[in-house]
């Protein structure tokens, strides 16, 4: 091979060119001035929006500070300390993870069993796939406010149910043991349309050929949904799996208008925790500090379901 | 092994009937294909024999059984896909071995199944790999292993070969073939190939708009086409169809002559041609002509024949080889 040869100059073919070799001949195919005029909205936007609270949040957890004025009084690690000896914290997280749970391992097979019934394109289909959509398209201020009416044992509907059943009326979101549990049957009926829809798209983008080899193979239907459906829309499930997590850490506009965290602080999340003890008692630091601890959770949760499962998803 | 039988079949999706009213029986052990157009129901058709689809009335008979209510899986049969239809999420072994796992066969026989499709179709080297890491040709293969396996009486195909290219296209016909032969299994076989349909099957079946115009053995579509449809179907180039006064008859509405049924001289003939267009393919030589007061006329000739696009020809059709074809469209009984 002669050194002198003409294509050197382009290095040889297979080897990476360097940055500069790429500037230098060219080669970014206008990538560079479209980074450089692009980026910059995003990255202030993400700065302003995102960045800047977190910090300022992240400063003030460390001040006894009720909101007015430039916090002083600083207090160092307490607010912490607080939070972790606070016995409705421990109550509110305990509730959270509740709600992580109802929503993988009741609210995400309801979905699934749903989808699967519905999934095909039918008018019939399309009817039902619009009720089960309904609930997750009203706000949750009016969601909480319908349900807290349903749940009223004086004048709502369980009250006529208790009167034509002839029994005493029951008021649970008033009761320190049924409350969280109704809460519960709120957040899943007004959740699981988004994850029955999530599950309908995969669903149709399964070939129906591959259920029909399946049930030439000899598959029962529910053979066919193990073995064929559900490996096929395992990637949905693993993203509609995420933003189960991911929206039960995040409950919190439900909850204000059906229990307001009562009775007697049972029904708290770590977000009406937050809102609770932090804003409406104006200590802002502490509240801070809840912040602090949801979005350290949070982006851990994040990062460890991305590393875990999302990558092993998609290859 | 099985004959399939079908009797008086009808299928309607909603208020369009696509196949009217069909009558057909496939014998035991035979390589039968379907041909026609697209849209004619030639899926349609594989898709009742499996079990896919019902038929709107009518019956269908396997091995003189009625299966007609039958599920696809108690039917005896197997189908490979255009599309393979394999599971993605499942290694080769795995696909191949399905069936067999549904059936709760046991572990060792299974493993002696798969082995021997596996050995059958030359796919040792690949029972690791999952569909995508494998080329068109193997999960071709792959697909068909999963029919093997489960030792169906009829094995149904619609069009398997059609993703592949001309050359795999042509292997994989010959392992067709000869997987036929060692298997001597009822195989049923859509496809639009014309060079497919006439080395296959033992019996071709010319569908047009759900009906069945013909069927028979290859040659015997070839030599004796019973409508002006299978005339212009079977056959490529496509067979000259040209109105009875090319031969001065008027009981004849239309006559058909092969292209390579037709003699070309430079001095005199039964009809004046110009050429128009001339392939030439090697072994042999497509000339594309106009006859005088008869329209588009296809020659095929010897390879070594040269013409000259623009070149003034005459024409003569052999007579032997005539086909002649009356008011109603069907072939008429007497000779040319
Ligand atoms: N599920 C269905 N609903 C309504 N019409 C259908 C359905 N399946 C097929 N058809 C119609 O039936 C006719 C025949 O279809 P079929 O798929 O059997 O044709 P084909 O001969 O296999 O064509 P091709 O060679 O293009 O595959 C078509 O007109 C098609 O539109
Ligand atoms: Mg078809």
């Amino acid at each position: 091979m002669a050194a002198s040869a003409p294509s050197q100059v382009y290095s040889a073919p297979g080897r990476r060119l360097s940055l500069t070799e790429r500037l230098r001949l060219g080669l970014n195919n206008g990538r560079i001035s479209a980074t450089l005029i692009l980026l910059p909205p995003a990255l202030i936007l993400f700065t302003l929006f995102v960045m800047l609270p977190l910090g300022e949040s992240f400063y003030y957890s460390f001040f006894n500070w009720n909101g007015y004025g430039v916090p002083t009084d600083f207090v160092g690690l307490q607010n912490y300390q607080r939070i972790a000896d606070h016995s409705v914290f421990h109550v509110a997280v305990g509730n959270t993870v509740k709600i992580v749970a109802v929503s993988l391992f009741l609210q995400m097979p309801l979905a699934l069993l749903l989808a699967l019934l519905i999934y095909r394109k039918t008018p019939t289909n399309a009817f039902f796939r619009l009720v089960f959509f309904l609930p997750y398209i009203l706000a949750e201020v009016a969601a909480g406010l319908i349900w807290s009416f349903v749940f009223d044992g004086n004048y709502g509907v369980s009250a006529s149910l208790a009167q034509s059943l002839g029994t005493e009326p029951f008021f649970i979101l008033a009761d320190r043991d049924w409350a969280f549990v109704a809460v519960m049957t709120v957040i899943v009926w007004k959740y699981f349309g988004f994850h029955m829809m999530i599950y309908i798209a995969a669903l149709q983008g399964v070939p129906e050929d591959l259920v029909e080899a399946a049930r030439i193979e000899g598959a029962k239907r529910p053979q066919i949904v193990r073995y064929v459906l559900v490996p096929q829309i395992k990637p949905a499930i693993i993203v509609s799996a995420f933003f189960a997590i991911i929206g039960a850490l995040q409950v919190f506009d439900l909850i204000i208008p059906l229990t307001n965290g009562g009775p007697s602080n049972q029904t708290h999340t770590i977000v009406t925790y937050l809102y609770t003890f932090g804003l409406t008692r104006l200590n802002i630091g502490f509240g801070s500090a809840v912040g602090v601890i949801l979005f350290i959770v949070a982006i851990t949760v994040a990062v460890f379901y991305q590393r875990f499962f999302m990558k092993r998803g998609q290859s | 092994m099985a004959e399939v039988r079908l009797q008086n079949v009808n299928k309607s999706f909603g208020n369009v009937t696509v196949i009217p009213d069909l009558n057909l029986t496939v014998p035991d052990g035979s390589f039968t294909v379907l041909v026609g157009p697209s849209g004619c129901g030639k899926s349609t058709l594989l898709r009742t024999i499996a079990g896919l689809e019902m038929p709107t009335s009518g019956q269908v008979l396997i091995g003189g059984e009625d299966v007609t209510l039958q599920e696809p899986s108690n039917r005896g049969i197997s189908m490979v896909f255009q599309s393979y239809a394999l599971y993605p999420h499942m290694t080769v072994e795995q696909n191949i071995d399905f069936g067999l796992r549904l059936a709760k066969i046991p572990a060792a026989e299974r493993k002696e199944r798969v082995a021997e499709a596996a050995r059958i179709l030359a796919l040792q080297d690949h029972l690791d790999r999952r569909p995508g890491q494998l080329s068109g040709g193997q999960r071709q293969r792959v697909a068909i292993g999963r029919s093997i396996v489960r030792h169906p009486k009829v094995f149904l195909f619609d069009e398997p070969l059609s993703n592949l290219d001309a050359a795999l296209r042509t292997q994989m016909r010959v392992e067709l073939a000869q997987l036929h032969q060692s298997i001597d299994a009822t195989m049923i076989y859509v496809t639009h190939d014309q060079v497919e349909a006439m080395t296959l099957a033992d019996q071709i079946v010319v569908m047009n708009a759900g009906r069945i115009e013909q069927v028979g053995p290859p040659m015997e579509l070839y030599e004796a086409p019973q409508t002006e449809f299978v005339a212009s179907f079977i056959g490529s180039p496509k067979m000259n169809l040209l109105p009875g006064s090319a031969i001065a008859r008027d009981d004849v509405r239309t006559v058909g002559i092969r292209p390579e049924h037709i003699l070309v001289d430079r001095t005199g003939g039964d009809w004046a041609a110009r050429t128009q267009v001339v392939e030439t393919l090697g072994a042999d030589t497509i000339a594309y002509m106009v006859a005088d007061g008869l329209g588009d006329v296809t020659v095929r000739l010897p390879g070594h024949v040269r013409l000259k696009a623009g070149e003034q020809l005459y024409l003569t059709p052999e007579r032997q080889n005539l086909h002649l074809f009356g008011q109603d469209g069907r072939r008429m009984k007497e000779a040319a």
